[in-house]
């Protein structure tokens, strides 16, 4: 930046000098990556343990009306996770879910890309085939923009973004912004990504059942 | 080595945001609510008075062709432990600033201080830079996101103060929503800059005059 460039800067191919350079950076990366693998060491599992955390959370939000939620976790199959496909949507788990040993519905973790990256969000699914919530584990979405539509931000109607979906199913598909999904003005994409995710997790659910 | 210019400097007459106008992307992105731009501009305080005592202290034995590869290789490790540890210890803060923290990585007032300062200047004089430049950075993203906040969302604190809403100062239907848009970036710092150069002009002008 202050230094000027020549542009006819003749190459130093002194064989020295280029063993000097290639070694420098290769200790500095080796040092760097020692680092970085201790930080790694000392904090993956509280990382994990908050993640799991947010999953139970999620888990639990989704079913919130229910009295003695008991999850248990369902093995994926190629068409569970085909069905996710088709609304560009990544199946990461699926829960079946009982309530005091009456059958619920499913709880489905799913993954969808937004506008900044990928949202990780859990979609419930009741015994009917309607959706009982929606909840964020995880997203990049922007501060102050998509970050509405992962803090449920309300509607103008007053409904917020994510409860939306509640009663959704299979026969509104497919669930499209614009249509008959509301997606918060500045955040279209981040929206659309949720709207995925449900699509995907709906589709999950009649794969399985 | 003097600490009260570099203080002047980093704050007004060589501001990172306002005159050296680096750092520009993360600045109008992060400023639309008060905690992201104080949680983003401790981050870069940090990262920055960090990745400059390091470079400083290795500056002699950094061959200059491959200097840019081992700032960015340092900086790295920076922003990287500390993403790790907020992920760990702060997950709150941690969420809050999402993407922007990775992306500290390529933000131009850390590695463009490295090459401006860093890498000609000492160990101390290079903390100090890191402090004020940062502090500089800090300052800029407050008053944005003060003034982004207020007039676009009406709201103070939102994400950390009274739940996640924040304190609402203006009624709904009054504020300028589109500040808190990309656009309003743009509109806010311009308006920023060019107070800052009408100030840093008049202040020129009186010094030539007394003269």
């Amino acid at each position: 930046m202050s230094k000027e460039v020549k542009t006819h800067e003749k190459v130093d191919m002194d064989p020295k000098y280029i063993l000097k350079l290639t070694l420098t950076l290769l200790i500095t990366c080796v040092i760097v990556a020692g680092i970085l693998g201790y930080v790694n060491s000392i904090t993956k599992d509280r990382i994990a343990a908050f993640n799991k955390e947010k999953t139970e959370q999620a888990l639990a939000d989704v079913f919130k009306d229910a009295s003695d939620p008991q999850f248990t976790s369902v093995d994926l199959t190629a068409d569970m996770t085909a069905a996710a496909e088709e609304y560009k949507a990544t199946l990461e788990e699926a829960y079946q879910v009982t309530d005091g040993g009456q059958d619920a519905g499913y709880a489905i973790k799913i993954v969808a890309s937004g506008s900044q990256g990928d949202i990780e969000m859990v979609v419930g699914v009741d015994s009917d085939g309607a959706v009982t919530g929606v909840s964020i584990v995880s997203n990049v979405e922007t501060s102050g923009i998509g970050s509405k539509v992962m803090a449920n931000s309300k509607l103008a109607n007053g409904t917020g973004v994510l409860d939306q979906f509640v009663g959704k199913s299979t026969s509104d598909q497919p669930l499209k912004v614009g249509g008959n999904v509301d997606a918060i003005s500045g955040a279209t994409v981040s929206s659309k990504g949720v709207t995925k995710g449900v699509n995907g997790a709906l589709a999950v659910v009649a794969a399985i059942g | 080595m003097n600490i009260g210019k570099q203080f002047k400097e980093g704050l007004v007459t060589n501001n990172p945001v306002l005159v050296q106008l680096i750092g520009m992307c993360s600045t109008m992105a992060i400023t639309t609510s008060f905690f992201n731009g104080l949680g983003m501009g401790l981050s870069v305080l940090i990262i920055l008075t960090l990745s400059n005592i390091i470079i400083s202290a290795i500056r002699k034995i950094i061959p200059d062709k491959i200097r840019i590869a081992m700032f960015i290789v340092v900086i790295a490790c920076f922003v990287t432990c500390v993403d790790l540890s907020l992920q760990a210890f702060v997950p709150a803060l941690s969420k809050a600033l999402g993407v922007f923290l990775p992306l500290i990585v390529v933000n131009c007032i850390i590695l463009g201080r490295a090459e401006a300062f860093c890498y000609k200047n000492g160990v101390l004089a290079s903390t100090f830079d890191g402090i004020f430049q940062g502090l500089g950075y800090t300052v800029v993203l407050m008053i944005m996101s003060i003034f982004r906040e207020l007039f676009g969302s009406g709201t103070f604190g939102a994400g950390v103060i009274n739940g996640t809403s924040g304190v609402r100062i203006i009624p709904e239907q009054f504020p300028a929503k589109i500040l808190t848009l990309p656009v309003g970036g743009f509109l806010c710092l311009a308006c920023l800059i060019a107070a800052m150069q009408w100030a840093l002009a008049k202040s020129n002008k009186k010094k030539e005059e007394s003269k």
